[in-house]
């Protein structure tokens, strides 16, 4: 490929073990992805399709604590110190431990930023200004069924760094990248680098969207993938997850 | 209404950005149709003729006689087409979704009696309907899924979380994030992202705007109007009308269920369990842990097992407008036999939550002032769960012989 391809690869913390999620981000890491975004797993994930709701619930049956998951990003700064990890999950467990105190823990064990879907750019119940307090980023989605008028709202914030949802919907369903796409992106850069996503399964979706944004999200097809993979323990799932982000990353 | 969708500071529209716009559509669709004649008088129609209204006030005099306390009346909602005060609501969404072009209906439902009113009302209305049910709840609800599905309706099970309520509600949510252009999110309780409060407390007032004529007409007024809880669309349909009138007080009855302990009750307002919290789109009052997860909750009534509670009443009840109180399982179905041996009415479990705290009421009170009662729904739905409550054997025995009977049984 002849651009280098940044790819955002999507974790959910703790899934299906703290080992083998451990692996899995060993083998993103090899498979040369950019970025980690990390899901602190929510009992009601609402913006989330099958694949990752069920991972969450898997891994909460199990008693998992936000600070379990804050944990297992804490270990992969540690681990892979030049990968930056963002950390998505929901409003009701940021709003719980107090949006100021959750930013100041995750900037504390050196979170890049927050991804929090169900707390809208406009009411985000001061999440934008706890994270600059603390350095580091909040990130708002933005979905193509935006009107232009909170498509400019949006610009007027200047966050530098904008998630863009490609789709109608929810993650893990294949995306198809039309023209409408495209205008959409173009819609909402303004001055933010976008992390672009949902439904990102194979390269071929990728090269097409990579021009486009700064990275390029991928969630449920490693969800999937790790889950398949678990039976095959340690080695198994490094490997088949080292070789899926090659091949989204062009490595 | 709400004021930009918050009561105080409860509400909000907390939903993914792919939810916003249509949201916006649907607010406006809806002030625009609340200000068209036509739609008005459609859906007086549809309230007349197929839901069956007015639903009657009845003067319980044996009961207030036996509790030796101040009148009783009883608001017979249950009357109601399709069995509870739901369908108030199912047919006013149901004619604002198709007058906003929409073809498709989705719908969570808990016990079933939500599903089973947007199932009528969407083939009264020539829509497609689909309903999201959580897997134990389509298990322990069997006849309300053959009704649904006699309607129409696909019921579809769903797998995931708990398996109940909250989990349909998050599996609705996200057929609607995919299928918006086309699809109506028909929520059944004065709860979710704004405007669904406010459009769902509007279509069930009908409730107290007849109850407040129906009082009138019997030279009745102040008193204690007392309703069950789960997240509130009848009790803000059967109190909104009374909002303004201090004369009137407003008691919300929650599901105290086996007990105080986490997982055994659904009490957010009138114990110490509930948190602030914003899940399922809106900010109010939850049972979560301490991480903020959503707490496991318990009912014998399936429409009362809900972990958090509309908005307004959230507001209404912390500014002290609305009484907060809970009534247990044993409660309940003592409240469900008092009512069937006296009267001759049988209250849904639900409502019977309502029955009990007004029993408790009617006990205690000194004034004469009356004391009226919603009963939301009917019993017979509820027939499968007290059956096995009040008379085991012979249940058991029925379903058996009923098993051999259809060739099931060996
Ligand atoms: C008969 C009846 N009453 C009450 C409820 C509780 O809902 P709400 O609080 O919205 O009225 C239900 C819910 O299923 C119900 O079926």
């Amino acid at each position: 490929m002849s651009i280098p391809i940044s790819l955002m690869a999507h974790l959910v913390a703790g899934y299906p073990t703290d080992e083998l999620a451990k692996a899995a981000a060993q083998g993103l890491a090899e498979g040369g992805v950019s970025y980690f975004e990390v899901q602190l797993p929510f009992s009601d994930p609402s913006a989330d399709g099958p694949a990752i709701q069920s991972a969450c619930a898997q891994v909460l049956s199990r008693g998992y604590t936000v600070s379990e998951g804050f944990a297992f990003i804490a270990y992969l700064r540690q681990m892979f110190p030049q990968i930056p990890v963002y950390a998505m999950t929901y409003g009701n467990l940021a709003y719980r431990r107090g949006i100021v105190r959750f930013a100041e823990d995750a900037a504390e064990i050196g979170i890049a930023g927050l991804i929090i879907p169900d707390l809208p750019f406009d009411h985000d119940e001061g999440l934008r200004q706890a994270c600059t307090q603390v350095g580091i980023d909040a990130v708002p989605v933005a979905a193509p069924s935006m009107s232009q008028q909170r498509i400019t709202l949006l610009g007027n914030h200047g966050y530098p760094y904008v998630y863009a949802s490609l789709r109608a919907g929810i993650t893990g369903t294949e995306t198809e990248i039309d023209n409408r796409t495209l205008l959409f992106l173009d819609s909402i850069r303004g001055s933010s680098r976008l992390f672009g996503g949902f439904g990102i399964r194979n390269a071929s979706q990728v090269g097409l969207l990579a021009p486009y944004v700064h990275a390029v999200v991928a969630g449920s097809v490693f969800v999937d993938l790790i889950g398949a993979h678990a039976g095959e323990g340690v080695a198994g799932v490094r490997q088949a997850v080292r070789e899926k982000a090659r091949e989204l990353t062009g490595m | 209404m709400s004021t930009l969708g918050y009561f105080d500071r409860f509400g909000g529209r907390y939903v993914a950005e792919i939810l916003q716009q249509p949201l916006v559509e649907l607010e406006q669709a809806f002030t625009e149709a609340l200000a068209d004649p036509a739609f008005l008088a459609e859906l007086v129609e549809q309230q007349r003729n197929f839901v069956g209204r007015p639903t009657p006030l009845l003067y319980a005099g044996n009961a207030s006689r036996e509790l030796g306390g101040p009148p009783i009346y009883i608001k017979l909602e249950g009357m109601a087409h399709t069995g509870a005060h739901k369908i108030n609501n199912a047919i006013g969404q149901a004619m604002l979704a198709k007058r906003m072009g929409k073809t498709r209906i989705i719908a969570e439902t808990g016990a079933g009696q939500h599903g089973i009113a947007t199932a009528a009302a969407c083939a009264r209305l020539g829509l497609e309907c689909v309903v999201y049910m959580g897997d134990t709840d389509v298990r322990r609800q069997q006849p309300n899924v053959a009704g649904m599905e006699l309607y129409g309706a696909t019921v579809v099970p769903v797998h995931s979380g708990a398996k109940t309520l909250k989990d349909a509600i998050n599996e609705a949510m996200r057929d609607w994030a995919t299928h918006f252009e086309t699809t109506h999110y028909l929520i059944g309780s004065a709860l979710g992202p704004s405007p669904f409060p406010d459009i769902v407390r509007t279509f069930q007032s009908i409730i107290g705007d007849e109850t407040k004529r129906q009082m009138a007409d019997r030279g009745i007024g102040g008193g204690t109007l007392v309703a069950c809880v789960g997240g509130g669309s009848n009790a803000m349909g059967f109190f909104s009308t009374f909002l303004d009138d201090p004369s009137v007080r407003l008691v919300g009855v929650e599901a105290g269920g086996r007990g105080p302990a986490i997982g055994d009750h659904a009490v957010r307002m009138s114990g110490s369990g509930a948190e602030d919290g914003i899940i399922h789109g809106y900010k109010s009052r939850f049972l979560v842990d301490a991480d903020g997860q959503v707490a496991p909750t318990h009912s014998v009534s399936a429409g009362l097992d809900y972990p958090g509670i509309g908005p307004q009443l959230a507001a209404l009840g912390e500014r002290g407008r609305v009484t907060f109180t809970s009534a247990t399982d044993t409660e309940a179905l003592e409240a469900v036999k008092f009512f069937a041996r006296t009267e001759g009415v049988m209250f849904a479990l639900e409502s019977a939550h309502a029955g009990a705290a007004a029993i408790r009421l009617a006990r205690q009170q000194e004034s004469d002032k009356p004391i009226v009662i919603n009963m939301s729904g009917r019993g017979e739905k509820d027939l499968f769960i007290t059956s096995p409550l009040l008379r085991l054997e012979e249940w058991k025995e029925f379903l058996e012989s009923e098993l051999a009977r259809i060739g099931g049984a060996e």
